[in-house]
């Protein structure tokens, strides 16, 4: 079979709240996920109100761009009341999709909101096309892979049944099959399917062999704790081959991100989409994107499930990688062309000298030092060290409203 | 109490021996399987060996079911339909799925042959199941995770026959990747012969938590991490009995033959009890009795428990 150039693949990111989906839209998101106050896993993120929803679309259509809601939780009986209601509300407000798990909430919507899609959660570990298949006989017209699936099992699944795959290309995974852990409900009796998840696969455990003369501590012998942790996926250097699997939708996972994250991932993520799409034939990874991702990584990175099985290389042991952390220092509100002046509102303290970067949508990007800061009366400061105070800087290059200045930590 | 309800006591079997030990110490139905399809089987069965348990179960009008509930992936689906065509041929009484593959393969097959609802973590509400049951399936098994009243609640809202844990250590984790094997050779403590499956014996404690005991061990499907606790609800039968639940099932994954074989006794008894002359069971000489039973089988590292029976959880 030749390559053949499928549609232009949906880039989908994470939006903890309001702030966040606008901004992975303004960095280039075709859709976000957002999760509302109820029936969804993140209950630590910030989480949409229903009148942040309605803004939420209001901004997204603007743009051409699509809101989903995640309503993933594994359900117990006392947690349907209200579901109907739910789902009638959210397609009220314009939400495009649902993303759902347990089937009870998929009934849920069928019956108050027959109109509103519903996408199958990673949670419900769907690893094969028959699986597939079951979902688009019921009607459902995308499912998001268990990230246990590989390149070529996705290309059978597009091969064998005709329905959307969304597939996540980045972030944090579990290492279980999500939903298949229960770890954290045993150790601190916070149900992880319900979103109290407390990441108990990522502790520091102590593994035993038992023998004929008792128990011998193996992570003493090693010197190092029995840990499962994965290293973060990234698929930034191989995104042509999720493209060619017929993949429809590319996923950002990390509704707890911060935006700082959120816009540096999309920003990749679009200039590479774009960037393949423009000449598939000449297409070339640029390091210059790979490098961009560091900026934002919290983790070292792995291909995870896509290409093979996972090994201990993939894992996190012992101590953490050494990476550069940047921060989220300043928004630009405003530019000045005739004086050069960038109307910057704080977000994380900055100085006089610092190495700074702006970089905005379409992957712009320019270093520079800060040579002058002034607090908005016009007095010079050395140092803006108050949280979202608005400060003017002098700018070696043009900015606009949305761009970002990062410094690292 | 109404006579006509007798709930169904399932034990599994790793073997045809252990197939005719716990029937014969008062199993109703036994759960086979082989690790290729189903997951955390007590032992593989092959077809020959499900051949020779139907016979002698159908011969005792004792049931079996056979497990196969894994988390498929393309590959696996190959052998699948005439694994379950074998299946509908030797007459055994159910599978236990829980891949929502099985659908559309036994719709093909056009054959008949009993569904049995087990995806483990996820049976956990009465809307999810009766999801399932408009899918086809003929019994809905729980999830470890809940609490009594639920369970009593998905009865009530259910018609379709229930299974729960009552005995045993539950699954609590499953990943797909070698997570032992992973670790050892990252410790480079490799011997490169060495399966780190259950006979190795594995258990992880938490951090800061001596007495703690989750055994771990690797198979065809992954890693997988066993409980703490072994679910023991021998002296709380008489709600379960009372809400008339139909199946209670004994898991006997890392126990002994003889564990397995007085746990199955003890449980036969304590039901039939339970069930005949209440006041006898709910006496303190009976109590008494089991507990001290128990003792005499149960193994020191091993503590018993009520899992999330009567436990509440926050999220």
């Amino acid at each position: 079979m030749g390559m053949t150039i499928g549609k232009k693949p949906e880039l989908l990111a994470p939006a903890g709240n309001l702030e966040k989906l606008k901004f992975a839209i303004h960095y280039g998101a075709d859709a976000v996920y957002i999760g509302g106050k109820q029936f969804g896993l993140r209950a630590k993120a910030g989480n949409f109100s229903f009148e942040d929803m309605e803004e939420g679309v209001a901004f997204a259509n603007k743009y051409g761009a699509k809101v989903y809601v995640a309503a993933n939780i594994i359900a117990h009986n006392e947690n349907l009341e209200g579901a109907h209601e739910y789902f009638k509300k959210l397609y009220d407000i314009g939400i495009a999709a649902v993303i759902v798990a347990d089937p009870a909430l998929i009934s849920a919507c069928r019956e108050s909101a027959p109109n509103l899609e519903v996408h199958i959660s990673t949670q419900a570990s769907i690893a094969n096309w028959r699986t597939v298949q079951f979902w688009k006989n019921q009607g459902i017209p995308r499912v998001v892979l268990a990230r246990e699936v590989s390149l070529e099992e996705i290309k059978e699944m597009k091969e064998k049944v005709d329905i959307e795959i969304e597939a996540f290309v980045h972030g944090a995974m579990c290492i279980s099959y999500s939903g298949r852990c229960v770890l954290s409900n045993h150790m601190t009796a916070r149900d992880a399917n319900r979103g109290g998840c407390a990441q108990s696969c990522r502790w520091n455990y102590d593994l035993f062999e038992d023998g004929t003369d008792g128990s011998v501590s193996i992570s003493d012998r090693a010197d190092e704790a029995y840990t499962m942790s994965s290293k973060d996926l990234s698929m930034v250097e191989h995104l042509p081959d999720l493209i060619h699997a017929g993949v429809d939708s590319l996923k950002i996972e990390g509704r707890m991100k911060s935006i700082h994250y959120v816009a540096t991932v999309v920003n990749v993520y679009r200039k590479i989409i774009d960037t393949y799409f423009e000449d598939p034939a000449n297409y070339q990874l640029d390091p210059e994107w790979v490098d961009e991702i560091w900026k934002a990584a919290q983790r070292s990175l792995t291909t995870a499930f896509y290409y093979n099985e996972p090994t201990e290389k993939d894992q996190l042991f012992g101590k953490p990688d050494r990476i550069t952390k940047y921060d989220f220092a300043g928004l630009v509100l405003e530019y000045d062309e005739a004086t050069q002046i960038a109307t910057i509102q704080q977000r994380n303290s900055f100085k006089v000298g610092d190495e700074i970067e702006f970089f905005g949508p379409n992957f712009y990007h320019f270093k520079q030092t800060i040579k002058e800061i002034w607090n908005e009366h016009g007095e010079k400061m050395d140092i803006a060290k108050h949280p979202m105070m608005i400060t003017k800087v002098k700018v070696d290059q043009p900015v606009r409203y949305y761009d970002m200045m990062r410094k690292s930590k | 109490m109404n006579t006509s309800y007798r709930p169904e006591l399932v034990a599994t079997a790793r073997d045809l021996k252990e197939v005719k030990v716990l029937a014969e110490a008062g199993a109703d139905a036994i759960l086979v399987g082989h690790q290729k399809y189903g997951l955390r089987v007590t032992g593989d069965f092959g077809l020959e060996d499900i051949e020779q348990a139907v016979l002698f179960l159908h011969g005792l009008n004792k049931k079996i079911y056979v497990v196969t509930n894994a988390i498929f992936h393309n590959q696996d689906l190959i052998d699948l339909p005439h694994y379950f065509e074998r299946l509908v041929e030797l007459k055994v009484d159910g599978i236990v799925c829980g891949d929502p593959s099985v659908f559309p393969i036994l719709d093909e097959m056009g054959k008949f042959i009993p569904v049995f609802w087990n995806p483990e973590t996820l049976s956990t509400n009465f809307e999810t199941l009766k999801f399932w049951q408009k899918q086809g399936i003929q019994r809905a098994i729980l999830s470890n995770e809940l609490a009594l009243d639920a369970i009593f609640e998905i009865k009530q809202e259910l018609e379709l026959p229930i299974e729960i844990q009552i005995h045993g250590m539950t699954c609590i984790f499953q990943s797909k990747r070698k997570l032992v094997s992973n670790y050892y050779h990252h410790i480079e403590d490799v011997n490169n012969q060495e399966k780190y499956d259950r006979d190795k014996k594995l258990h992880l404690k938490e951090p800061k938590k001596e007495d703690t005991n989750y055994p771990v061990f690797e198979d065809f499907n992954g890693t997988h991490i066993m409980s703490n606790e072994d679910l023991c609800m021998i002296e709380h039968l008489e709600p379960l009995i009372d809400k008339r639940i139909d199946s209670l099932r004994i898991n006997g994954i890392l126990q002994s033959r003889s564990y397995n074989e007085a746990i199955v006794k003890l449980y036969r008894e304590a039901i039939d009890l339970c069930m005949s002359d209440l006041y006898q069971y709910k006496s303190f000489q009976f109590l008494n009795r089991v507990r001290e039973s128990l003792g005499a089988i149960k193994s020191e590292e091993r503590k018993l428990g009520t899992g999330f029976y009567f436990k509440e959880q926050i999220y």
